[in-house]
């Protein structure tokens, strides 16, 4: 059933593709960056502080995107015990703890000139910050527990859990009053925003995802071959 | 014109300061990472010298 998921599959991706995504990084950042800052228009509202977006978006999604993959990865290693899914969501933990830390602090540093305050403690930010505090969690977990099946029980028990947190942070601005603005893209509706701006945002976001992939390359591989290592 | 850019309208301290914490995070997340995989990398030849051994891999990342 998990087939593909085989260790082998991503150890040889890694092997023979972070050549060739380094080089899509390396462009589609570049463009990126240049309609960020240089060419997408400044907003009517909040003038160039929108700017700020291209980088606090992107991170909020891959940071709630990486955490689904985890939630899942841990889900299936504790069910049906393939233990390779729990080194996915390994790997894969400290570039989502990255991303979220990036969009708290983006966010706050783009809070302040439009909403005159750093933080508040409403549900999104509240919520985006009990995300950041279960991937220190999880990552901490992983380094501190020294036995291999223990850590991995534990850790996956986290990851299962704070999938709850998932919806929470989505439906925040809907569920709850909050300085923070609704959604401007949804998977249902049209986006709202204008394409000038959703240009660099969405070309930021695949970037992103690109070095995100390029890091869970090199971890993966390095988890592989380092329970190799200590097996011997 | 360049300190116009670098002023953004005024805010140019939250959006460089927004950037600049992005793109050290993850320069130190990917250099570290390198780092992480350079050290056991002497491990390596474990999986990857020769083909017959990549099959061997297979079969024991398979088992794990």
């Amino acid at each position: 059933m998990f087939g593909i998921f085989k260790p082998r599959t991503f150890f040889n991706l890694a092997s023979t593709s972070i050549f060739w995504l380094k080089i899509i990084f390396i462009f589609s950042i570049i463009i990126g960056l240049g309609l960020a800052l240089v060419f997408s228009p400044i907003d009517y509202l909040q003038k160039d502080t929108v700017r700020i977006m291209y980088v606090h978006v992107p991170s909020s999604w891959i940071s709630l995107l990486i955490f689904l993959i985890i939630g899942i990865c841990s889900f299936i290693s504790l069910i049906f015990r393939v233990k390779v899914f729990s080194v996915y969501a390994k790997s894969v933990a400290p570039i989502g703890l990255v991303f979220s830390l990036i969009s708290v602090v983006t966010g706050s540093l783009w809070g302040f000139p439009t909403w005159g305050t750093f933080w508040s403690w409403d549900g999104r930010l509240t919520s985006m910050f009990i995300l950041v505090l279960t991937y220190i969690l999880y990552v901490l977990l992983w380094s501190f527990i020294k036995d291999y099946n223990s850590a991995e029980k534990i850790t996956n028990i986290v990851g299962v859990v704070g999938l709850i947190n998932i919806p929470i942070i989505k439906f925040s601005v809907a569920w709850w009053n909050s300085l923070h603005q609704p959604s401007s893209i949804t998977l249902t509706a049209a986006p709202t925003i204008h394409s000038s701006m959703l240009a660099p945002l969405l070309i930021m976001f695949f970037s992103f995802s690109i070095l995100s992939l390029i890091i869970f390359l090199i971890r993966y591989k390095y988890e592989i071959i380092n329970f190799r290592v200590n097996k011997k | 014109m360049i300190s116009e850019f670098l002023n953004m309208g005024g805010y140019g301290l939250y959006i460089w300061l927004s950037y600049v914490f992005a793109a050290l995070s993850l320069v130190s997340l990917y250099y570290s990472s390198v780092k992480k995989l350079a050290s056991i990398k002497s491990a390596e030849h474990l999986y990857q010298t020769e083909k017959n051994e990549e099959a061997s891999i297979s079969v024991q990342a398979n088992r794990f």
